[in-house]
């Protein structure tokens, strides 16, 4: 089975600051990991290719730095790693990005399942890989949170969606974007990690996608999305408050404080 | 009101004077959480009625709090995060509750690379304190809810010692209360100091039986570049030990070298709903390794590896996000919670590292005989391992007892001694003359006339 798996290179959200004057992320104060959501996509591709035979790729679209993060998915699993990078990708929303995986994505050829986290823990938006589906033309479902069944043309999901789960039998070739509770993925051993610092990453740019005069369609030029402003909600500090009187009487008093700071309706 | 003995009653009116009457609690309901510590509960000693727990704001409060209760002999219980593992902290009689939380600020000098901080600081505080500042507290000696106070008064160890050293190597300084109420300040921001006896070194570890610890410099370091964990699994435990002091010898230091078996960890991982990463092997080591970019630090996984592999190790599993490493500590930190209901009791008995596995291997001897299960494990870099009573198979205290003593023989044996990081508490004082010769006990015992003259600081722990 001819796996790809769509991970992006986030900061490390244990130790990345928040720069609240600029409202947003100061990415030079942390490292740089795959995002955790993408691990759970890698090591389910890794699982079903131990099951199945075949390969896993690993494909990335971001600048340079990110061949660390593919490199980490080469020793955690994946056989071959491709990074899309190039300046006319900056700037994209989840449409030019989804379109510039996709792009990448015909240029490989044949698959038979793309795998996502479910969103990135930076954007949190959840879109891209749907987006990358629908451009495709391919079936997908989202949240999935248990594999049931794969064989050679489908594969058989359970799928959280609010308080339901719901079981879907999806025709391969498809797209599923994955949950935490999907799996726990593995470490990998320092003897894989110390393979992948010297494996080959291959990189593409615009050219190599093979998009003639399509660039309108890549980076900042390709996203409708505008940020206007992005703010920080002030932290609250918990209050504290000491009531007095019988049992009922501060019962009354905590549902009217309640009322008051519009807990309860 | 809670009801007190005469002596304590008229105490309160001075003690709210002293810090204010919010800060002085008489209704038991209100200090509940001060009366136990973390000690397993077959062994803990119970708390005495008629208590007041007072919180002091600064050292000036601490003073006059003690000359009152040493004036009218009234025992004062110092306590911090109350997170200690054999009974220290627990007021067994009636008296003071003085508990630092309201001193907690934390300032950090970084020109002198040292934080110096107020004693009811969290470990935490500290912690985060430093890496806001840029640097590193390389210990973690503990819960992070523990104090700075009771962190220095009991002379905390924990996982990451192996490098650096324990509580004591990090304290350059301290600001102390003695119980006739004189504030004397020890050391200071600096690395060297021979000015006549050392009090400062008998303060730390002194369990809050000497002087209450107010305030303390504490020693930083720059922050480590990168940092990764690796989780080794073998099959034997004597692959894993053996492995230990070859890599201590090959002069990569790791922060932490811990041993675990693999019933245990998963136990743990359980209990936090979690899945220990690495499923293989019987014995497992953790290392912790810190360094100054990622190519340093692989070269040193690769030397450790050789040395591993020479071993037979199974394999090198290794962590590198922080989100990752904190999960392999995390679980690690809880294999105590997750067997702790089914506990009596925990030891930390340590004994030159070199010998670790014979006394393991006397631990498990002693197991076979009572027939009951006696997990281990450990700071195998340090040769501190934690063996567990557990309740399975014992069938009274008198039991418990005797393999207790039968494993601090073996490690007394082995060159050892009974507490390499929990201290001696409430609870090992009885058997503090495997180690200690009359003598030393006598001299301890006339160091703590001279401090306490009236016996009132946390009176009946680690001296009878």
């Amino acid at each position: 089975m001819n796996i790809l798996v769509l991970i992006k290179q986030v900061p490390e959200i244990e130790k990345v600051r928040f720069d609240y004057e600029k409202g947003r992320l100061d990415r030079s104060s942390a490292g740089a990991i795959i995002n955790p959501f993408d691990l759970n996509a890698l090591e389910a591709a890794v699982q079903i290719k131990e099951k199945t035979g075949g390969s896993v790729t690993a494909i990335s679209m971001g600048p340079m730095q990110a061949v660390d993060a593919l490199r980490d998915a080469l020793a955690r699993g994946a056989d071959k790693a491709i990074l899309l990078s190039d300046e006319r990708f900056a700037g994209a929303d989840t449409l030019a990005t989804a379109y510039t995986l996709a792009s990448a994505i015909r240029k490989l050829g044949a698959f038979d399942l793309i795998i996502c986290g479910e969103k990135t823990i930076d954007g949190d938006t959840g879109q891209v890989g749907p987006e990358v589906a629908e451009l495709l033309g391919i079936p997908h479902v989202a949240y999935v949170e248990e594999i049931r069944q794969i064989c050679s043309d489908k594969i058989v999901v359970g799928a959280r969606m609010e308080r339901n789960k719901y079981i879907i039998e999806l025709r391969l070739p498809g797209l599923i974007t994955v949950t935490k509770d999907l799996n726990n993925p593995r470490l990998p051993t320092l003897r894989d990690k110390l393979r992948a610092m010297r494996a080959e990453i291959t990189v593409w740019s615009y050219k190599d996608l093979n998009e003639e005069d399509a660039l309108q369609y890549f980076g900042l030029n390709g996203s409708p999305t505008r940020v206007i402003r992005v703010y920080t909600p002030a932290a609250e500090k918990r209050k504290s408050q000491v009531l007095s009187g019988t049992a009922p009487e501060v019962a009354q008093k905590i549902v009217q404080i309640l009322r008051e700071s519009g807990v309860l309706g | 009101m809670g009801d007190f003995s005469v002596n304590l009653e008229n105490l309160i009116s001075d003690l709210r004077r002293i810090v204010g009457d919010k800060w002085v609690v008489t209704q038991r309901e209100f200090m509940e959480g001060y009366l136990r510590d973390e000690t397993p509960d077959p062994v803990r000693p119970r708390a005495a009625e008629g208590l007041i727990l007072v919180k002091p704001s600064s050292a000036e409060d601490v003073a006059g709090i003690l000359k009152l209760a040493n004036a009218n002999k009234v025992p004062v219980f110092p306590v911090g995060g109350r997170t200690g593992l054999v009974g220290g902290s627990v007021p067994i009689k009636p008296g003071i509750i003085l508990s630092l939380e309201r001193m907690n600020k934390i300032e950090v000098d970084r020109e002198n690379i040292m934080a110096v901080a107020e004693a009811g600081a969290t470990l935490g505080d500290l912690i985060k304190a430093a890496d806001e500042a840029g640097l590193f507290f390389p210990p973690h000696p503990g819960d992070e809810g523990a104090q700075i106070g009771g962190l220095i008064a009991t002379n905390a160890g924990g996982s990451r010692a192996v490098k650096y050293g324990v509580m004591r190597n990090y304290i350059r300084g301290l600001e102390i209360v003695l119980p006739t109420g004189e504030i004397l300040s020890l050391g200071g921001k600096l690395l060297k100091n021979n000015t006549g006896y050392d009090l400062m070194q008998l303060a730390i570890g002194c369990e809050g039986t000497l002087c209450v610890i107010t305030k303390a410099v504490i020693r930083l370091f720059p922050k480590s570049k990168v940092m990764v964990t690796l989780v080794v699994p073998f099959n034997t435990r004597s692959d894993a030990l053996k492995t230990v002091p070859e890599i201590l010898r090959s002069g990569v230091m790791p922060l932490a070298i811990e041993y675990v078996q693999i019933r245990e960890i998963e136990e743990a991982a359980k209990h936090l709903n979690e899945r220990w990463p690495v499923q293989r092997g019987f014995a497992q080591l953790i290392m912790i390794l810190d360094g100054a970019s990622q190519e340093e630090m692989l070269l040193r996984c690769e030397e450790i590896s050789e040395i591993c592999e020479s071993n037979s190790a199974m394999d090198i599993m290794l962590a590198e996000t922080a989100e990752e490493q904190s999960r392999i500590l995390r679980i690690r930190s809880n294999i105590y919670t997750a067997l702790k209901p089914h506990m009596i009791d925990i030891l930390d008995v340590t004994v030159p590292p070199s010998n670790l596995e014979k006394l393991m291997n006397e631990v498990d001897v002693i197991a076979a005989k009572y027939d009951v299960y006696l997990p281990a494990y450990g700071h195998a870099g340090d040769g501190n391992l934690h063996v567990h009573i557990m309740k399975e198979g014992v069938t009274d205290m008198r039991m418990a007892d005797r393999i207790k003593s039968e494993i601090y023989k073996a490690a007394v044996a082995l060159g050892g001694v009974i507490t390499g990081e929990h201290g001696v508490g409430s609870l090992r004082i009885k058997d503090l003359g495997l180690v200690l010769s009359e003598k030393h006990i006598e001299i301890m015992e006339s160091i703590k006339r001279i401090f306490d003259p009236n016996n009132i600081l946390n009176p009946n722990k680690v001296l009878p």
